[in-house]
């Protein structure tokens, strides 16, 4: 609910009135002091490092999921309303997911620095919850010099005579951080990092080029376990007649803190997981025994459930290696049998600040590829790019950038910026692998910012954000690149899997994007070949049924940065990182959906509500005949899901959802057949494979990450999860009597 | 875009149908846009349903669940779907946190079309909603007016095509 408007003080109404003619009668913004002290400001700048850097970046530039706080895009947003306006919003709202959870004291005094940093000038009035002063009349939007230097020693002390920088539960916070003893998710950071278990794994057999291009019955040796992205085990063991009597074979409690999306990586009846500090633990598949644990560290920049920009999605094993990529963005080489250290590489050579990879990988031809995030700012000459390195020695052999850059193919679609103001194109899910064409296929994320307004791209298309992209894995040579939603603005990534998938002579990929747009190429040539919308969008009024290229609908094409805009799908995507699966006997590919929608103001607020014709569901699983895109089955339900699927042999398909669920579906009509409800959210990419004859099926709970926990995180308020349970079930048929 | 022989029978008389031809509309209310700050005052839930003879339209409707008392509630046409637009009708309302609605009206042929294209959607107003957002002071639940389909409960799943808005609601 929004406060009346009360300005607490006669100073402060006198402040506010005279900054209301200000503001009317467009005189030169920031003429008046901000309702704020230096000594505020200069708390907040710590307190903000503290809570919310983490997303919103230490200079307030903002990533990902979170909006910038300083610059124009923030003040195009916020111009028009009250410093009170803003100390709701961010009292009630922030930390993400944890609203309110901080003292007054704090809140006040980061929005005392956020004024500050948009070059609010400070007064001598104390900034208090009630001050009401239009940003407009106070701010610049013109981010002030020392935003990004260190806080002074005075930071330290407490904000208007608060103790705000005291962890009152001793241990459960990083020195210094301000935390309440009722803060959910506060647990302790871990500090020990190494090798901390040695392994003796006897009798490995490496991992060969033969066996991921046909990988063991029993193994998951990648990310979608085989090089064409299906997720699919062909054991049929577990079936849909048997799987009513599934069991708890055996679990394990991951490390908490941060954000987890793992894929369980399985050889030979070893099973390798990722936990969060870049935590690489050796389980024996069967039993659930540590046979050897590496913490490569760092730890969570913050205790609690994490950002999208801390987890990474698979690892991949060759030889007697297996493969890690940070979100730091380191890539390791492990040795598989004992946890030891191979040796390590940075994808930016620790360029500062530059360079994260959350998205897996994948290796062809002995080499490791790794995609990249976090890729640099308007301004500076870093772009993204997707990298090879060498097996064996992890020397860097290509890379090749994901902006068209001028003089390059595509180069012409940037409205004519120059190269270093062309940002985004990341690369936040590996690709996947044609042996015969010997061709890479990867989805890129959008440009940045989002909004195309803010962008300053104009109608152009942004190559090759949102784009398929062909490389050769040899050299990083582009073979063609097809871009699925040529100058994107709402945060609708087309990054997600490439599922390659043969219709007799005819090489097809299908991929799906945030919009909900079912897309079908030609994998030979990139040429568009169909697509299917598999729930409501608004973004686009046609797509051209030869080319596949959509028309934006007009207000969108029109946009301007005070303008609120509604998007359907929202940023947590008609279909996000939680990944289809393609059951080869059917034919059917099935797809976790999701049904919320955002009405987006600038780069600086979000208000979510439910797709028009979903009833109020969220989640929705969807099953497409490849062959004609011919819809086959659906199911919607009140919580989306935030697994990936997993489909057998045995015709049945698992999946988990944001509300604990982790259920079995029959993949010729979509009849739950067995469900369970976990300990939090079972988020994921659940695998199955075989030890000693037994079929099992692995998935993980856990917290942390971008719109697909936040959005419904806001939205679905009957929803109560505990803030931990990071872990891995194992599940299995009853023994034999 | 591909054609879909298998959408409803239903659906496609529609498409092909006069604005004045008969129908009926069905929608479930749900909160409107909200985030961390709103989401406690912006709250509920509800269903519609309209028939249109040709000439008027009859509206009914229920709801519960709102945080504060409902106030008003009206029939908006929209330019798109999910999309805010202009308040054209006033429907009678339930002075309380649950209740019903109801209107009847003679449309014109615009808003017939409107109606017949999926772009008129009802809101319902409350009194602690947020005052200040350009979709409607004090918005609290809405819903698009789509053709009458199927629905099902919760995990139920449906064979071939399911309803989707923009594939079966006429564009024209």
């Amino acid at each position: 609910m929004r406060k009346k408007i009360l300005a607490g003080t006669v100073s402060a109404i006198a402040i506010a009135a005279g900054a209301f003619v200000i503001a009317q009668g467009a005189i030169a913004q920031g003429a008046q002091p901000g309702p704020f002290t230096q000594a505020q400001a200069d708390a907040g700048r710590q307190a903000y490092n503290d809570n919310c850097a983490i997303c919103h970046q230490p200079d307030l530039s903002g990533a990902t999921d979170a909006p910038p706080l300083a610059g124009s895009a923030f003040f195009g947003a916020w111009k028009g309303r009250t410093t009170e306006a803003l100390y709701t919003k961010i009292s009630k709202t922030m930390p993400a997911g944890r609203g309110g959870s901080l003292d007054d004291a704090t809140y006040t005094s980061i929005v005392a620095y956020i004024l500050h940093a948009n070059g609010a000038a400070a007064g001598t009035t104390p900034f208090t919850p009630a001050a009401s002063v239009p940003i407009g009349a106070i701010a610049t939007g013109k981010l002030a010099a020392d935003v990004t230097n260190p806080p002074p020693a005075a930071a330290a002390a407490a904000p208007a005579g608060q103790p705000a920088n005291v962890a009152t539960s001793a241990g459960f916070a990083r020195p210094g951080q301000a935390v309440r003893y009722g803060d959910p998710g506060r647990f302790t950071l871990p500090t020990k990092f190494g090798l901390t278990f040695k392994g003796s794994i006897q009798n490995y057999r490496p991992v060969t080029d033969e066996m991921l291009r046909n990988p063991p019955d029993g193994d998951w040796l990648m990310y979608r376990r085989n090089y064409a992205g299906w997720s699919y085990s062909p054991l049929s063991q577990i079936n849909t007649s048997n799987v009513g009597t599934l069991q708890l074979k055996w679990m394990w409690s991951m490390p908490e803190n941060g954000t987890m999306e793992d894929t369980p990586i399985v050889h030979d009846g070893i099973m390798y997981m990722w936990g969060t500090s870049n935590t690489i633990q050796a389980l024996n598949a069967a039993t659930g025994e540590l046979l050897w644990e590496n913490r490569l560290g760092p730890a969570p920049r913050s205790p609690g459930p994490g950002p999208s920009t801390e987890e990474t999605r698979s690892m991949g094993l060759y030889g007697t290696n297996l493969y890690v990529n940070t979100p730091q963005g380191w890539v390791y080489a492990l040795d598989a049998r004992t946890g030891e250290e191979v040796w390590k590489t940075h994808i930016t050579d620790q360029k500062p600040g530059i360079g994260g990879s959350t998205g897996g990988l994948i290796i062809i031809n002995g080499k490791v590829l790794v995609g990249m995030t976090n890729c640099g700012r308007k301004g500076d000459d870093n772009h993204c790019y997707i990298s090879a390195y060498d097996a064996k020695t992890g020397k860097r052999d290509w890379r090749f950038v994901t902006t068209a850059l001028k003089g390059q193919p595509g180069g012409n679609s940037w409205n004519g910026l120059p190269d270093n103001e062309r940002k985004g194109a990341e690369t936040w899910i590996a690709g996947t692998y044609d042996p015969v064409l010997n061709t890479t296929y990867w989805g890129v994320a959008q440009a940045k910012p989002w909004r195309r307004d803010l962008r300053g791209t104009g109608t152009g298309a942004t190559d090759y954000a949102n784009s398929t992209l062909a490389l050769d894995p040899d050299t990083g040579k582009l073979k063609w690149w097809h871009n699925h939603a040529p100058g994107e603005t709402f945060d609708l990534d087309e990054v997600f899997e490439r599922v390659l998938v043969d219709h007799g002579a005819q090489k097809t990929l299908l991929t799906i994007g945030k919009a909900g747009i079912l897309w079908k190429l030609d994998r030979v040539t990139g040429k568009y070949l169909d697509h299917a919308e598999t729930v409501f969008q608004n973004v686009f009024t046609r797509i051209d049924p030869k080319t596949g290229i959509p028309t934006y609908r007009a207000d969108i094409i029109g946009q301007k940065v005070d303008q609120w805009l509604s998007s359907c799908p929202g940023p947590e995507g008609g279909h996000d990182w939680q990944a289809t699966s393609y059951h080869q006997p059917s034919d059917t590919l099935i797809i976790p959906l999701s049904q919320s929608c955002v009405f987006m103001l600038g780069n600086g607020s979000e208000t979510y509500f439910e797709m028009p014709g979903s009833d109020g569901n969220l989640g929705r699983l969807s099953a497409y005949r490849t062959s004609d895109l011919k819809p086959l089955w659906s199911f919607q339900q009140r919580a989306p899901f935030l697994t990936s699927v997993v489909s057998t042999a045995g015709n049945v398909a698992f999946v988990g959802d944001f509300d604990r669920v982790f259920r079995a579906v029959d993949v010729r009509n979509g009849q739950t057949l067995w469900k369970t409800r976990l300990g939090t959210t079972v988020q994921g990419y659940p695998v199955s494979f075989s030890v000693d004859g037994k079929q099992y099926i692995a998935v993980t709970t856990a917290l942390g990450g971008g719109s697909p926990e936040l959005k419904p995180g806001t939205m679905l308020t009957e929803v109560h999860r505990p803030p931990n349970g990071y872990a891995l079930f194992v599940f299995g048929l009853p023994d034999a009597k | 875009m591909t054609f879909r022989p298998f959408v409803p029978l239903l659906f496609a008389v529609m498409a092909l149908a006069a604005p004045a031809a008969a129908a009926d509309y069905q929608t479930n209310l749900g909160p409107m846009p909200l985030d961390d700050e709103t989401k406690a005052v912006i709250a509920g839930r509800g269903d519609a349903t309209a028939s249109y003879d040709g000439k008027t339209l009859t509206v009914k409707g229920s709801f519960h669940g709102l945080p504060s008392s409902a106030t008003e509630a009206h029939i908006f046409q929209s330019p798109y779907m999910g999309v805010p637009g202009e308040k054209i009708l006033d429907l009678e309302v339930t002075r309380s946190t649950s209740g019903t609605l109801s209107g009847s009206y003679a449309l014109t042929g615009a808003q017939a079309a409107a109606l017949r294209t999926g772009k008129l959607y009802i809101q319902i107003n409350s009194e602690k909603a947020p005052p200040g957002y350009t979709w409607g002071p004090n918005g609290t639940l809405w819903g698009w007016l789509f053709p009458a389909h199927e629905t099902v409960g919760q995990d139920v799943p449906q064979q071939g095509h399911w309803f989707i808005p923009q594939l079966d609601t006429p564009s024209r």
